[in-house]
């Protein structure tokens, strides 16, 4: 939900870390308020600009107060919590793979692909020969019949 | 309305028919990518050889279908599988986290049935009078109402209200991203063409809500969802009187359904985003709303399906659609001849009346296949190994995405988006926020310039926000659900304090 990454706690120095981030966060977000300001101002009609303009200054806005709250009643926010990096890593770089794989090999070998990578970043059991097959098969059945069911049920043109 | 049309509606066909499109409905629903409006869409063409009736009854069962099954996927992964489930997510994840995911599905499917039996009910009673409701929204309603419908950071963000205030003015940016409507400005591209139709929202929901439950399950070796029960039972008792002891709750959520569905446009999220407002408004103190409350499970849930009923008012009556699966409806009845319009009730009673009680059919077959399908989908969710599950549902969002404009970019910016909001869930930011702003940052800015010139026009403009009616009613609303919050935490504080 909306507060899960919140406690509602006093600060020790440990979760200084954890603050800073927040800090950076509301300051990425304030960078993106000042550069929709910097795009609204070439728009030619007013009518275009009153939305972004009022939405990007209460971005920063909001923003600045949530640094200043940070700064003066600071929240304890959990940060990221222990795991594995690697595991993160792959699975994020496995799907922007099949992004860029898709149009040369088609979704289906590029999906594959994804999903082999994606189960060796989620594995955390002992691996063996029979959880290996038994887990690629079940995988490349789901993504077959998906496959299936939008390019020739649904027609959903599918590179 | 006669007998006679409720027989018609009771043929082996039509029964069958109501059967199918329930169960297909539910099926492609539950597909995070895959909304009520593609559902309706791509069956459509099965329904131009069947008589018109037959033909609308499996286009509502489809439609009433779809907004229920959009429940699964928010309640057991925290994606919304269509937009109307946003809200559900609030408290549906949170109830499968603490072990009763079977039990929020069994909720959503009782409270989905009760909302779709008042929007059918007011379909068939009410349907002329309430169409004029649609005619009295104006564009400075609609900005009220998708200010309304942004109140609710202000009762979800009690944690930080700032950063949640952010994260809606974040997601009324990028709603602005793209071509505007109104004067086709070509705003926040920056020269990129993949960016010139904006973000889309199913896609940018999936990033923002699936993608950061992806990484997190991956990254470490804890089960995703706790078993409390015994799997293999559902718990439908305790769910129906959960449900049905909010009476209060439930009734006034598919009210508000209904009314929200008859407003052109407006839809089931935004109905599911007022109805949990107003039960989250009205909590008793022991209640913790965003923590699994099955009372906001059953207020979204009863809200987005009272919107089928609802939005066929607007369609029928007047011929213009209530809801984006109401318009491609539209557009299938045209093709069976079939006129929309205030004399469609006289002309064609007999189709129209039949279709009603087809729909009354099949939302109480909602009920019983609901809660097959939704005890097969807890039950796969909670055995299927981790390792399996997590690239499938990755797999799920890449093709669901790119289904919906067949867009790689689309799976790109999900992607990139998803990595942002786990970022900024980390640090206390939420993706909830951003996806309310996306949503309703259209709905308020072409509300606001239309209002606006308006006024402007008649030389009027604080009489033209301030002045109607119906604005103040929703104007009042929106001020006590933000003074509300604070006021209640403040009051609990002053007497913790004592």
């Amino acid at each position: 939900m909306i507060d899960s990454g919140l406690k509602a706690a006093s600060v020790n120095p440990a979760d200084s870390g954890s603050r800073l981030g927040s800090i950076l966060v509301a300051s990425l977000l304030i960078m993106i308020g000042v550069i929709t300001l910097y795009d609204a101002a070439s728009y030619t009609d007013v009518d275009s600009k009153v939305f972004p303009q009022t939405s990007a200054i209460a971005l920063i806005l909001f923003s600045t107060l949530a640094i200043g709250k940070q700064i003066i009643q600071p929240t304890v926010v959990s940060g990221i919590e222990l795991g594995s990096w690697w595991r993160r890593l792959v699975l994020v770089s496995s799907m922007l793979l099949a992004c860029a794989l898709m149009p040369y090999t088609g979704l289906l070998i590029a999906c594959v692909l994804t999903f082999v990578l994606g189960l060796i970043a989620s594995m955390h059991d002992r691996w063996s020969n029979r959880k290996a097959i038994v887990y690629f098969l079940s995988g490349l059945s789901i993504i077959v019949c998906f496959y299936v069911l939008f390019k020739f049920v649904l027609h959903v043109p599918l590179p | 309305m006669d007998f006679g049309n409720f027989l018609a509606a009771l043929t082996p066909l039509n029964l069958a028919v109501a059967m199918f499109g329930v169960v297909a409905g539910t099926l492609i629903g539950s597909i995070p990518g895959l909304t009520a409006t593609m559902a309706v869409a791509v069956l459509v063409p099965i329904s131009f050889s069947m008589a018109p009736e037959t033909a609308l009854i499996l286009l509502g069962a489809i439609y009433t279908g779809a907004i229920y099954g959009g429940a699964y996927a928010a309640i057991l992964l925290n994606t919304p599988g269509t937009p109307s489930a946003i809200a559900t997510t609030f408290d549906g994840y949170p109830l499968a986290k603490r072990g009763k995911g079977d039990l929020a599905v069994a909720i959503a499917c009782f409270s989905s049935v009760f909302g779709g039996l008042v929007g059918a009910f007011a379909l068939l009673f009410l349907a002329p009078p309430l169409a004029s409701v649609a005619l009295a929204f104006g564009p400075v309603e609609y900005f009220w109402l998708s200010i309304f419908g942004l109140s609710l950071i202000a009762s979800l963000s009690q944690g930080n209200l700032m950063m949640g205030l952010a994260g809606g003015a974040l997601g009324m940016i990028m709603s602005t991203v793209g071509v505007a409507e109104i004067s086709a400005d070509i705003r926040l591209t920056f020269g990129s063409q993949t960016m010139i139709s904006g973000f889309e929202v199913v896609g940018a929901m999936i990033g923002l809500y699936c993608i950061p439950v992806l990484i997190d399950m991956c990254s470490t070796g804890e089960k995703h969802l706790k078993i409390t029960g015994e799997v293999a039972k559902m718990p439908i008792l305790s769910a129906a009187r959960i449900t049905f002891n909010s009476k209060f709750n439930l009734m006034r959520s598919s009210v508000i359904g209904t009314l929200v569905g008859i407003l052109p446009g407006a839809g089931g999220s935004v109905a599911g985003l007022v109805a949990y407002t107003e039960a989250k408004r009205t909590a008793k103190p022991h209640q913790r709303f965003g923590e699994g409350e099955p009372d906001g499970i059953i207020a979204t849930e009863s809200a987005n399906n009272a919107t089928v009923g609802g939005g066929f008012i607007p369609t029928l009556v007047l011929g213009i659609p209530g809801t984006p699966p109401d318009a491609v409806i539209l557009g299938a009845l045209m093709v069976q001849g079939v006129r929309t319009g205030p004399e469609l009730f006289q002309s064609n009673g007999s189709i129209v009346y039949t279709f009603i009680y087809g729909l009354l059919i099949a939302t109480v077959l909602m009920l019983p296949i609901g809660l097959i399908i939704g005890r097969y989908a807890y039950k796969s969710i909670v055995t299927i190994p981790k390792a399996v599950l997590v690239p499938t549902v990755g797999f799920m969002t890449i093709i669901g995405t790119y289904a919906i404009r067949n867009s790689i970019s689309d799976v790109v910016v999900m992607l990139c988006l998803g990595v942002f909001g786990w970022l900024i869930s980390k640090y206390g930011f939420s993706a909830s926020p951003i996806v309310l702003g996306l949503i309703l940052g259209p709905i308020a800015e072409q509300g606001f310039v239309q209002a606006w010139t308006i006024g402007a026009a008649v030389n009027n403009l604080p009489g033209m926000f301030f002045g109607r009616p119906l604005s103040q009613a929703i104007i009042a609303f929106t001020l006590i659900s933000l003074i509300l919050p604070w006021y209640l935490s403040r009051k609990k504080q002053i007497k913790a304090d004592a």
